[in-house]
């Protein structure tokens, strides 16, 4: 029996390891901007919901310029990948179970 | 904390929305970068046409070739980085068609003079680009009929500055097409 993870189970949370989990691990992460659309979180509460995936050691954030322009970029990391994982496994556990 | 079915499906139902979004959101950042390259293509055929008439058929066969030297690298440079497979094996001979079909209107069956000649080429690729928008999304619908429609209008009413305004509305039109998909 999986148990369901604290940190992902939060809905802005579970929408950015959702976003961050459908690129490939090679892949380059999403952009802050990016994010808050696929989201719809304002600047302030996707920030500290990033702060909460980051001290988690879920995801990790690049910041960048390109020219002049600050980029924050996060992308998940391989303990991020599996914990999405097993909170995924464990929704699907609790509708197997409600069917049985 | 999660406790019933309900909630778990309400969740796992967010997860796919997103995800759903996020594939959308690549396939359109590559897709939009592919259309520019395609609008740098033909705005610089028209004007070379434009510039050198006698020479039109040999500028379009080199700039056919590099636009799809340079798609089959953008695809390849996404696949290298790990994405999945935007285009299929269908992409290609869809394309292989189009200029199949093309080929027999332009050189056989078809009595078309250049500016004909112009009009064919730029609609039916059009035409092509919005009937794959019922699949693939409906920002390719709108970049095909708006296009088209921007070419014809140039076929009616541009005078002798049809090639330049071809590649104004054909070629510009598909890099500002690039720019608004990738902001979508």
């Amino acid at each position: 029996m999986t148990t369901p993870d604290d940190t992902i189970h939060q809905p802005v949370r579970l929408r950015i390891m959702a976003a961050l989990t459908a690129l490939p691990a090679r892949a380059d992460g999403i952009d802050f901007s990016r994010l808050k659309k696929l989201t719809g979180a304002t600047d302030g509460n996707l920030g500290a919901h990033i702060d909460t995936l980051v001290r988690a050691r879920y995801v990790a954030v690049a910041k960048t310029f390109v020219g002049r322009r600050p980029r924050t970029t996060v992308v998940s990391t391989a303990d991020g990948r599996r914990a999405f994982a097993a909170h995924v496994a464990f929704l699907r556990s609790v509708i197997d179970r409600s069917a049985e | 904390m999660i406790s019933d079915a309900q909630h778990a499906s309400a969740q796992i139902a967010e997860i796919e929305a997103v995800r759903r979004a996020v594939r959308q959101s690549n396939f359109y950042r590559l897709a939009s970068v592919i259309v520019i390259l395609w609008g740098v293509v033909t705005a610089v055929g028209n004007l070379a046409s434009h510039a050198w008439p006698r020479s039109a058929g040999s500028i379009w066969i080199g700039l056919d070739i590099i636009g799809v030297l340079a798609t089959s690298a953008l695809g390849l440079n996404m696949r290298g980085r790990g994405y999945p497979r935007a285009f299929d094996w269908r992409t290609p001979v869809a394309f292989a068609l189009f200029f199949g079909f093309g080929l027999l209107w332009s050189v056989g069956l078809g009595r078309f003079g250049p500016r004909e000649l112009s009009v064919f080429w730029s609609t039916l690729f059009m035409f092509g680009y919005a009937v794959a928008g019922l699949w693939l999304g409906a920002a390719f619908v709108v970049l095909g009929v708006g296009v088209a429609g921007l070419v014809t209008l140039d076929y009616f009413f541009a005078g002798p500055w049809f090639d330049i305004y071809l590649a104004l509305f054909n070629g510009g039109g598909l890099v500002a097409a690039g720019l608004w998909m990738r902001r979508a």
